[in-house]
């Protein structure tokens, strides 16, 4: 029984996912085929996910008025010939509801990510692993075709829903050849010749032909072979090299070869309780995360810091190109900066530090006031004032912000040294609680209240004897918790239950 | 409006035999003018504005006919209309979005139904039910049963929606009953094609005037009157429907081999009743199937001797009705009992009692009935197989992929100008604490969704206001109500802000003016400035609420994220008492864009200096804290994987979809949020100051630039 091709196209709204079913349906059309198509734009149009079903009968000799086949409304799990999703966790939500099937579903799909509101606005790492939802389509469609069709529009400057008709087109899997479909872009009549170009760089993807994309994963820099580099070469083992080099420079970069010293100095403590710990393998998965959370708290964002990473030579380069500035085109740029009493007293002099912040304690007034500066980089002025307060680098070292900060560094690698003693995960777990110090202003305060909150409820109990019996767990779902709301209510929750479970500890400690 | 539907009206004037091909919504629309109506009018709403907004652009084909057609303000206004008809044989239609807009409406349509029409009336309802609707799940029918009007759900074909359209007037004036006729999502959007005939000119209509006023005390809604026409509506109206519903066939019935069962449907579901057929080989492409099928394009009033006619002799009928309560299934087995039938009914026993009938929901229910019905000549076993396979393919995805899907729900539009006010609410919060905020219908609904979660009930379209009186007494400091410039006009004047006034409610009122009914297609509404023929209406909120006795108002504009913070908290603890009203106006961003953009092609194209703005973030400067998205949630501000290999978390960027609104640096200023973002100004067609400046500024710049080896180094 010959029965409707059916395709269903999930889009995201302004992606042109309408115009490609309206392309859909003209070529149908004009081949003289029964063709149906229906929609939910509803509000879905905004922003959110949605999604057109199209169903074409593939018999030219089929009535097409009285006695016209019954075409559905209604996508069926199982029944679905081609899925065309525009964005890759679209590809997986189609797969969710059933409808990519081994036995007939062609999978077209881009392979970039649109992320969703919840994967944005986690506290720290939201992204959902995309990787299985490429395995699965690997497994579940009759045949995937998955690229970042989304890149090769913007090559070709035009909407994503050109190139995946491109891409049907040579999938050679409708009832209509390529040249109804091309016929149909241009019956369009809007922006024809731009969806052209994307309709061929389209077929030519999937045809294996045309540019790859070959955006290979950055490799870590060479480390050098002389000065700290070559002292790191030699005294650290090879599985630390990428990241603790990274961290090398990166702490050089922020203050002074010096500064970069005593990094090393640092970590080699860390180093050697590894490897009296003996973790299996040679990883040395302890010292490569105390690196990398080491260097991004010696290199902290002060205003300094900002003003330098502001002013740098690339940075000009960097924007235009982000933006898309072409060659002749002036761009002006604007930063917006709004320090307050804090960043000022941060980098005063330790005891003058102190004494503005007991005045500034005092006022409620003087905590609020914050004095914006709206610099622009591009005028001489404004570029003058960064240089100025990156120039106070120098001066760091006295700074009452350096000062706090070393003392907090300092502490912090003492618990994970007296956590190796408990065992080799709970280090790895205090390592990782420097992943809450981030941010600036309030962000950065609310992350150094949850990293005291989390010393203080579980990290020191346990050092005591009195915190939880598996401390390592506990403390990356702390770590967890800290991270699932930025009110600190997960993070409450999870210190009470903390707490419960370690009085009950104690108690029976007692008895 | 959103978009021109110049293309569609062209195909409101095709005549006799003609081909016309387009979505349901707009082959109703083309039977309206084939039916001769006088008069066309009714409220936004998916999945029905489309009719609204090619009448507004068809004005040329309506004037020329006399036909008058009237944008209202709300679905009560639509729904009096009609009283045209009361009184005089004129055929006229309203549309409007179901069940809201009927809820709305239902004053009037209840005085109308007991009245009754001498010329054929039609109430056209989007019913937004399951999937993809933005409304409360409820259905219109117990509107129909309750005033005694009639319902019907024709069976989405363009050539039946267009028959049923017209015979729907025969059946209103045959039965002097306005007539409901409801359309589904997918029907309203579904392509497709039929013959035309030529438009009919109405007898009575601009062009042809009334000069003689009817009067007829049995008309007016007073006693004794009412008693008279409730008996009209029991004893005349409603055997004559019942008549003509039988007489001309309005109902389908398919005839199929296996005749010990059929399936009774309401007619919106046959196209999908066919596919869960079809795929368990039980019908084919041309919809011949097994199973005797009887189509209720006419779902209210049903009529007896035809439901006995089908049931008689089968051992199982199945009835598929969408939605709760079960009305028809009810009505049914009361039908059997009185035909002293004994055929067994099944319905929501095998098919859910709520929610959307998708394909596959029909197919396990089709499957469940036959298996419990054992048909003669159907072989059982395929059809359990079919339903376990659909459950292997969704559980082996589920496997696979790990984790459910991260949901995707709709939200403001890139550069919305509502966005920041949400985002000064929760700045606001910051300071005072969490605030009851009695939220409205609109695109500003969508602040009850990620990132803002602001909005503690919703009530009605325009009912923000009213819905905080009883709420603002209870707490410790003012709640906040929202309101759209839609629902303003709608009907949030009268019963929030008058009514406020009125009973000197002490509470703060928000109204989004962002210029039109933005939700439902940009449609525009008195404060536009304009109507839909372009006329200036000379209309402003403003001098509304002047006019009702509002003293504390003000107006500002919305992307001033720290005006707004500073206006609310103003009128959070001003010790004035009394109703507090801040107008939050900015143009909506999707009009704008569409305003605007061909405007800059144009200038750039005439190698004008054109200034472009754009946002970006810093990515060394960011540490993946995303505050900034939890403050805004624009799509176009993003995250994306850190290329510093140290950072674990995704800093922050903003993508090319970005139109410049401000808000991103407004919010970092507002907030203190973080020195990560900036805003870039591109001069395009740069002229020779521009230029001369720029090679200015780089060269000492160039100077300035340290060439350290830290500075080299850089990260």
């Amino acid at each position: 029984m010959t029965r409707p091709v059916a395709i269903l196209i999930a889009a995201l709204g302004g992606e042109g996912g309408g115009v490609l079913t309206d392309w859909l349906v003209e070529a149908a059309t004009a081949e003289g085929l029964p063709v149906q198509k229906t929609s939910i734009p509803g509000v879905a149009q905004r922003t959110g996910a949605t999604t057109y079903y199209v169903e074409i009968y593939p018999d030219r000799d089929a009535p097409l008025d009285d006695g016209a086949p019954v075409l559905g409304l209604y996508p069926s799990p199982g029944g679905i010939d081609l899925m065309v999703a525009s964005e890759l966790v679209e590809a997986g939500r189609a797969m969710e509801m059933g409808f990519v099937t081994p036995d007939r579903t062609t999978l077209v799909a881009s392979s970039h990510r649109i992320y969703a509101i919840g994967e944005k606005t986690a506290l720290g790492d939201g992204l959902i692993d995309h990787s299985r939802i490429v395995r699965a389509a690997g497994t579940l469609a009759k045949r995937p075709i998955l690229s970042d069709f989304a890149a090769l529009a913007r090559e070709q400057g035009t909407v994503i829903n050109a190139v995946i008709l491109g891409a049907i087109a040579e999938a050679d899997i409708l009832p209509v050849g390529a040249e109804r479909l091309e016929a149909a872009i241009r019956a369009g009549g809007v922006a024809v010749e731009a969806s052209l170009r994307g309709f061929n760089a389209g077929r030519a993807s999937v045809r294996g032909e045309g540019p790859k994309a070959t955006a290979a994963p950055a490799r870590p820099r060479a480390l050098s072979a002389s000065g700290l580099e070559a002292q790191l070469q030699a005294e650290f083992p090879a599985a630390c090299h990428a990241i603790l080099g990274e961290g090398l420079r990166r702490v050089i970069d922020f203050q002074d070869p010096a500064y970069g010293a005593l990094y090393l100095d640092r970590m080699q403590r860390i180093l050697a309780q590894e490897q009296t710990l003996g973790t299996a393998g040679g990883e040395f998965p302890l010292t490569r995360e105390t690196g990398r959370y080491l260097a991004l708290w010696m290199a902290y964002q002060d205003v300094i810091r900002v003003a330098d990473q502001k002013s740098r030579p690339d940075r000009l380069t960097a924007v235009r190109a982000e933006v898309g500035a072409k060659a002749d085109e002036p761009v002006r740029i604007s930063e917006f900066l709004k320090p307050g009493i804090e960043e000022i007293v941060s980098v005063l002099p330790a005891g003058l530090g102190r004494t503005v912040r007991r005045w500034a304690a005092r006022s409620e007034r003087a905590r609020q006031l914050h004095f914006t500066m709206r610099l622009r980089t591009d005028s001489i002025s404004g570029y003058l004032r960064l240089r100025l307060l990156a120039g106070l680098r120098g001066w760091r070292r006295r700074s009452l912000r350096f000062e706090e900060e070393q003392a907090g560094i300092g502490r912090w690698l003492e618990l994970i040294e007296r956590a190796g003693r408990i065992g080799p995960d709970f280090a790895m777990q205090v390592a990782e609680l420097a992943r809450l110090i981030k941010g600036y202003g309030d962000t950065h305060e609310r992350g150094r209240a949850n990293f005291e909150l989390l010393i203080g409820g579980i990290v020191e109990p346990a050092l005591t004897g009195q915190g939880p019996t598996d401390p390592a767990r506990a403390l990356a779902d702390g770590i967890a918790a800290a991270l699932a709301d930025d009110k600190g209510t997960a993070l409450h929750q999870a210190l009470e239950t903390t707490g419960e479970a370690s009085g009950d500890g104690s108690r029976r400690n007692v008895a | 409006m959103e978009r021109s539907f110049a293309r569609e009206v062209e195909k409101l004037k095709l005549g006799d035999g003609e081909l016309f091909e387009g979505e349901g919504i707009l082959a109703i629309t083309k039977a309206l003018l084939q039916s001769g109506v006088s008069y066309v009018g009714g409220y936004q709403g998916a999945p029905v504005s489309h009719l609204i907004d090619v009448m507004a652009d068809a004005r040329s084909i309506l004037d020329d006919m006399g036909i008058h057609f009237e944008a209202c303000p709300n679905e009560a206004a639509a729904a009096a209309m009609c009283a045209a008809s009361i009184n005089y044989p004129m055929r006229g239609a309203v549309v409007w979005k179901s069940t809201v807009g009927t809820n709305v409406a239902s004053d009037a349509l209840s005085n109308l139904a007991s009245a009754g029409v001498k010329g054929g009336t039609l109430i056209i309802l989007g019913e937004d039910y399951g999937e993809g609707a933005s409304i409360i799940q409820e259905r219109s029918h117990a509107f129909a049963m309750k005033s005694q009007m009639w319902l019907m759900d024709p069976r989405p074909h363009h050539p039946t929606m267009v028959r049923l359209t017209e015979q729907a007037f025969e059946l209103s004036e045959a039965s002097g009953t306005p007539v409901m006729m409801e359309f589904r999502i997918r029907a309203c959007h579904v392509h497709g094609r039929f013959r035309t005939s030529d438009n009919k000119r109405p007898a009575i209509s601009r062009n042809d005037l009334l000069s003689e006023p009817d009067f007829d005390y049995e008309r007016i809604c007073l006693p004794p009157s009412t008693y008279t026409q409730e008996q009209d509506k029991v004893k005349r109206r409603f055997p004559a429907a019942v008549d003509l519903v039988r007489d001309h066939k309005l109902n389908e019935i398919f005839a199929g081999a296996s005749d010990d069962v059929g399936i009774v449907m309401q007619g919106g579901l046959y196209n999908s009743v066919i596919r869960a057929l079809q795929q368990l080989g039980l019908a084919d492409a041309f919809g011949r199937t097994d199973i005797p099928l009887y189509v209720l394009n006419v779902t209210y009033p049903l009529v007896p001797d035809e439901v006995a006619g089908f049931c008689a002799g089968k051992r199982a009928v199945l009835v598929v009705e969408e939605g709760q309560p079960a009305f028809l299934e009810d009505a049914l087995h009361a039908l059997l009992r009185k035909a002293d039938l004994n055929t067994t009914l099944v319905g929501k026993d095998v098919l859910p009692m709520a929610g959307e009938y998708t394909a596959e929901v029909l197919l396990n229910g089709l499957v469940a009935f036959l298996e419990g019905a054992v048909p003669d000549g159907i072989e059982l076993a395929p059809l359990g197989a079919e339903v376990a396979r659909i459950a292997r393919i969704k559980a082996e995805a589920a496997e696979l992929l790990g984790a459910p899907m991260p949901k995707r729900p709709p939200g403001f539009c890139t550069g919305c100008p509502e966005r920041p006010v949400f985002s000064a609410i929760k700045l606001l919060e910051r300071d005072m604490g969490r605030i009851h905020v009695a939220a409205d219908i609109g695109c500003h609904t969508f602040s009850t969704l990620a990132p803002f979660n602001i909005g503690n009930s919703v009530l009605g379209y325009g009912l923000g206001l009213a819905s905080s009186t009883a709420v603002g007494p209870a707490f410790d400091k003012r709640v906040i109500s929202i309101m759209g410039d839609g629902g303003f006009w709608h009907n949030g004047l009268t019963s929030g802000v008058t009514s406020a006034v009125f009973n000197k409610n002490d509470s703060i009122l928000l109204i989004m003016n962002n210029g039109y009914t933005s939700a439902t297609g940009q449609q525009y509404i008195p404060s536009t400035g304009k109507n839909f023929a372009n006329e200036p209406t000379g209309q402003d909120i403003e001098h509304a609420l002047r006019g009702v006795g509002v003293k504390w108002l003000k107006t500002i504009t919305t992307y001033r994220v720290g005006e707004m913070k500073k206006a609310l908290k103003e009128a959070m603890t001003t010790k004035l008492p009394g109703l507090k009203v801040i107008i939050a106006e900015s143009e909506c961003q999707l009009a704008r864009q569409r305003r605007i953009k061909p405007l800059i092609r144009k200038q750039l194209a005439a190698g004008k200096r054109v200034v472009r703005t754009r946002f970006g973030v810093d990515e060394n400067v960011c540490t993946g804290d995303h505050a900034c998205i939890r403050l805004s949630g624009c799509p176009s501000l993003t995250v994306k994987p850190s290329s510093d290999p140290l950072r674990r978390d995704p800093v922050a960027h903003v993508d090319q979809s970005c139109v410049g609104c401000g808000l991103c640096g407004e919010v970092a200023d507002a907030a203190v949020l973080c020195p990560s973002f900036y805003r870039a100004e591109i001069v395009q067609n740069p002229g020779l100051g521009d230029r001369l400046l720029a090679a200015v500024r780089r060269r000492v710049i160039g100077w300035l630039t340290p060439k350290s080896p830290n500075a080299a180094q850089a990260s």
